[in-house]
Formats: structure tokens, sequence, C-alpha cells
């Protein structure tokens, strides 16, 4: 064996899998299919081995507070989490002069904004009151997300497994990325931000529809859609199945996937006779993963474009003839295609 | 195998596990298992099992039924009646356009809930393709179910697929009659449908504050991540090369967040989630209109609680 097994590691898997083998993972750019250190992946940094920092890093790198694993990136993730849950709160207490129960009635309606339009790309605003908040709220928010994904990604790898939650939740950060960061900055504006607090993220959805025309007209706010409810039909219709047909095993996708047994075959027959093609055990989740990963990337361009390269979607729609025009054209003679009258 | 694997406990039918076959079988080999005539409705009725139902055939890959055959003559007269109006007699010259842009609306307010609507009138073609297509989905789901007697499984599709059309039908027939006239269903077609549903919102003044729809919003933005979530870990699981992946797969829930729901829980979880999130649409759109006429002011018990209500 080319890695030596750490006794802290899990799983022992040479022990299992007999037609494992270490420099394949080396060749793919994995130690062993962990990541970036040799004691079994348990923190995302070597510097758990240095003699001054290596207490402390080991105490926060090695911890988990109950079954949670906590690593760097988890401490970075839910102090800052929490960091901007605690801003937001503050802001938005601050506008009703700290008092708790107008706190109370107000929650759903307060918001903390970003600076207002005259600051343009100033994003700190006129202090806390007037886009301060906001920018460190965000920045907080925006640091600990990253570190989420970083951290989902990392216990991926140091369970042995391919990233592909982090794949997924990338798809999801471009979204939110594109949204609070890419476009405002794009257009030279942090006001075209959105609000934190619930009617103001409403209020803005609402909003930035009408300022460029109408979203229904979006090609891709219709794919967003398009992503969000066929993820919902293919959830309901996966679950459905594989529910269906638990009696039979087929539950156990990770053995049915190589092993296909009764319970995979009558799912499979189920879908081939009711719209004449099925997928597999394995394509289905392909399926899956695809659509809630477009959901995200689809979501992207549509709120990038919006503002800065397309300033009025029923404008656009009505250029790529797909609704009538609003005026209608002088009355011409036309004749129909089909009756030539 | 460690205790982590497979702690969701199923009863399993004997002979289920046993039955995999590494790399599985091929299509003939499943059908010639499978595809055996009997055990639908109409032979139920007529008492005489087996092949007495002249229905009970297979059209290539597709399972025909006496409901696959209802629901294909409803959904080519559906089609009939769509296309002619939407792509023939649509707005532009050009059918492509036509598809996106051409809509079917229902009949006159004054209407009511009249079907006498002559041909050429407005809501004739809406009511015939709206009459279809319900036929057209009330067959496929009972399709479904003889599909699912046929290989003695669960009716969780057929019921998921049941969810789907009580929305098409709180849309197009629940709440047209709760509020005595058709012209409160929605205009078919690609891009009119979109202008339907802009209106409506704000007809009720703004959708946004519809907390039904908010919590459909909420639900279909869950079933996506959920999808996301189940997908990725299958994916990540069944590319392993290690034995134990069931194992690494909940250890890596547990370290995220702390809890592993199991492989049938995800399955369970995802069918409900789905489930609710298009109920609780159903009720968005239910309410509107008659019982709730605006959802900006529907908010008023919340500012008028008598905690605060002089602040």
């Amino acid at each position: 064996m080319a890695i030596k097994a750490n006794p802290t590691t899990r799983f022992k898997v040479e022990d299992q899998d007999p037609y494992f083998d270490y420099p394949a993972d080396t060749e793919i750019g994995y130690h062993g299919g962990r990541l970036g250190f040799a004691n079994g992946g348990s923190s995302s940094f070597d510097v758990a081995e240095t003699p001054i920092l290596g207490p402390v890093f080991r105490f926060f790198g090695n911890t988990q507070l109950g079954p949670i694993h906590m690593g760097v990136m988890g401490w970075i993730a839910f102090i800052c989490g929490g960091a901007a849950i605690f801003f937001w709160l503050f802001g938005m207490a601050m506008l009703v002069s700290y008092d708790p129960i107008k706190f109370a009635k107000n929650f759903f309606v307060l918001h903390v904004d970003p600076a207002p339009a005259h600051y343009m790309l100033w994003g700190f605003g006129g202090g806390l009151e007037e886009g301060g908040l906001w920018m460190i709220t965000t920045i907080l928010l925006t640091t600990g997300l990253y570190a989420w994904w970083f951290r989902i990604w990392s216990r991926a790898r140091a369970n042995g497994l391919k990233p592909y939650l982090a794949y997924g939740f990338a798809s999801a950060l471009f979204l939110y990325t594109a949204i609070y960061w890419v476009r405002p900055m794009l257009i030279g504006n942090w006001s075209e931000a959105p609000p934190h607090g619930f009617k103001g993220v409403l209020e803005w959805t609402n909003n930035i529809s009408f300022r460029y025309g109408n979203f229904y007209y979006n090609p891709f706010h219709m794919q967003v859609i398009f992503c969000a409810l066929g993820s919902t039909l293919l959830l309901s219709a996966h679950g459905a199945t594989i529910w269906a047909t638990a009696k039979y095993g087929s539950h156990e996708e990770l053995e049915e996937i190589h092993e296909p047994g009764t319970g995979t075959e009558r799912a499979q027959m189920f879908w081939r006779w009711t719209i004449g093609f099925n997928a597999n055990a394995y394509s289905i989740h392909v399926w899956a993963f695809g659509f809630a990963f477009l959901f995200g990337v689809v979501g992207c361009i549509g709120i990038t474009l919006t503002g800065t390269f397309i300033p009025d979607w029923p404008q656009w729609a009505q250029d790529a003839s797909i609704i009538p025009p609003q005026n209608p054209p002088p009355n011409v003679y036309v004749p129909n295609p089909i009756t030539n009258m | 195998m460690s205790e982590l694997a497979h702690y969701v406990e199923v009863e399993l039918v004997p002979g289920s596990r046993e039955s995999r076959v590494p790399g599985g079988r091929t299509l003939k080999e499943i059908e010639a298992d499978l595809k055996k005539p009997g055990k639908t409705l109409l032979g139920a009725i007529t008492q005489a099992p087996g092949e007495s139902d002249p229905f009970d055939v297979w059209l290539g890959p597709f399972y025909m039924g006496v409901f696959g055959l209802v629901g294909f003559v409803a959904a080519v007269c559906g089609a009939i009646f769509y296309l002619y109006e939407v792509v023939f007699h649509g707005p532009y010259l050009s059918y492509f356009s036509n598809f996106i842009a051409g809509s079917i609306i229902p009949p006159p307010p004054e209407a009511g809930l009249s079907f006498m609507v002559g041909p050429g009138n407005q809501g004739f073609v809406w009511l015939w393709v709206v009459g279809f297509a319900t036929t057209a989905f009330i067959c496929w789901l009972l399709r479904e179910v003889e599909i699912c007697n046929k290989l003695e499984i669960g009716y969780h599709v057929p019921i998921s697929f049941g969810v789907v059309v009580s929305a098409w039908m709180t849309l197009q027939i629940f709440r047209p009659v709760l509020m005595g006239r058709w012209a409160e269903g929605f205009t078919l077609g690609v891009l009119p449908h979109l202008d339907w549903i802009n209106l409506f919102g704000y007809r009720y003044f703004n959708f946004y504050f519809n907390i039904f729809h908010c919590l459909g919003i909420t639900g279909l933005w869950t079933s996506t991540m959920v999808l996301g979530l189940h997908g990725s870990a299958i994916l990540s699981g069944s590319q392993s090369r290690y034995g134990d992946e069931i194992d690494r797969v909940h250890q890596f829930w547990y370290d995220i967040v702390g809890y592993s729901i199991g492989e049938l829980g995800i399955h369970k979880l995802a069918t409900l989630l789905a489930a609710a999130a298009v109920l609780v649409s159903n009720l968005c759109v239910l309410f509107s209109g008659w019982i709730v006429m605006d959802w900006v002011s529907f908010w008023n018990w919340w500012v008028d609680m008598p905690l605060w209500v002089g602040m």
C-alpha cells in the first residue's frame, strides 16, 4: 500500500474492497480519497500538524458537536451565519428603537436596506442605518455560505465520496452571488440588491419584475419555473415509485444500481408501460441532480441579464415574436397562409 | 455491513434481495417475467379474468387498457381543438410563434356556468379543451392504477399524479364552479397563461402576501433542494469504489447536519413534500376572490392582535 492507513480513519477501505487501488486516487489528485492531508481528513488544513497552532486547530478542526462535524470551515460557517443573523435582527430592532413589542409586531415587515441609490457603489452608504448594516450582514452571510460550501465539499472528500452535493450547492451559490453581488456591481448600484427581511425580499421580487417590464416574459425566468415545477414533479414521481416498490427492496438504491432486483425492475416497467421509456436506478438520479442544478444556473443567467443587458423583457419578447405587439400595427391586409385569403 | 446500513427496516417480499442480478437483466428478460394479461378493472367488472379484456394489450412499450384508449382519444380530440385555435388561428403567420403566443379564452362572465356556448363564440374551444384534458388526465391516472395492479406495487404514483390533477381541477373546475362562472378559469396557451397568472396575482392586490402562495413557493424550492440533495447523495454513493458506500453516505449526512433520514425515508419525504407543495398551492388559488378579496389587508388580523393593537 502506498499510503499507510491511519487508525483514526473511520473506514478501513483496504480491508473491504479487494480491488481498491491507492495510486489511482493520487492520479486524480486525491490522497486516498481524502483531501490534502494525511491524518484521515478531519480538518481542512495541514496546520493541524503544526506545533503552536496545532493544538488550537485540532480543538476546532477535530471536534464534533453531537453528531455534527465542525471543522474549521464549520466554525466559520456557523459563526458568520450567526453573526449575520445577529446584525440583521440588530438592524431591524434599530428601526423600532429596540422596542420588543414593536419589533415582534413588525417582525415580518421590517427590513435592513442596502445603501440608497445615490451612494452608487459605495456599499457602506451613509453609516450603519444607510446601508452599512446591510453590507456587514451580507458580507457575513456570504462568508458563511461559502464556508458551508467548502465544508460539504471537504466532508464528502473526507468520507471518500465525490462531492456532488457541493456541485449542487454551487449552483445555488451562483444564483445567490448573482443576485447579491454580481448584478449590483454590474449595474453599479447597491440599491439594486435585495434587502434583508421577509417583506423586503418579497417586495424586491415583486418590484424587480416591474422595473424591468415583466419577469414572466424573461425566458430564463420561464426556465427557472420549469426547473422548479419539473423538480417537484421528478421528486414526486421518483419518491412515489420507490415508495411503491419498497417492499421489493428498490429503496436500497446503492445496491440496486449495481445489481437491479425485482423492485427496480418493476419500477422500470411501470414507467416503460406508462410513458414508453424508463430511466434506471442510476440515471434517474442524474435527471434529478441535473434538474435541481439547472434551477440555480438558469436563474443566475436570468437575473444577471436583467437591467444590465436587457432593460425591458416584454419588449424583448415582442422583438422575439413570442407575444403580440402591445400597440397593434396598422390594419394591413395579410393573407392567411393556409387559406391564402 | 455495519449497523448504519439499512437501519430503516421494511418488511420485504421474500426473495426480493435474492432476485438481484449484477448488471441487471435485459428488457426482454424482465418483460417475459412481468408482462402478463389480467388484473384489469374491466376484467374485474366482467368477472371473466385473463384474456377476456380486449384492451389488455401493449402497443410497443406502452400499455393500453381501456383507459389508455379512452384517454388517447380524449387527448387527440383536445389537441385538435387546441391546435386549431392556437396554431392555425393565432395572432402571427408563423406556426411556431402562434404556438407560443396563441390563446384560448374561457367563456365571458355573462355565460356563467353554462355549457351553451356555440361554435365561434368566446369560450367554445376552451370548454371542449378543458373537458377533453380533464378526461385524459383522469384516464391516465386510472391507467396507472391498472399498471400498478399488474406489477403488484403500491398506488403511490397514481395518488401523486392525482395531486397534480387536483391542481388542474382546482383552477379550471372547482374554483370556477364555486365562483359561479367559467370565466374564472385560466386562459390556455404558452404565454397567455403567464399573462393570466400575472393578472390573477394583482387582481387580489399582491399574491406575494398570500400566505398559501408563500408556502407553495417554499414547497417548490424545498422540493428542488431535496431533489438535489437526494440526487447528489446517490450519485456520489454509487460512484464510490469502496464496499461500504452506504455507511459513507450516512456518515456524510451525520457530519453535515447531524442526521441521516435513510434510504426509504428520503423517498417518503420526497413524495409527501412534493404533494404538500402542490396541495398548499391549490389553497392559494382556491381561497382568492370569494373568501379573501385582498391579500394585503388579509394581514389585518396580525396588526389588530390584542397584544399590540394600539401601538
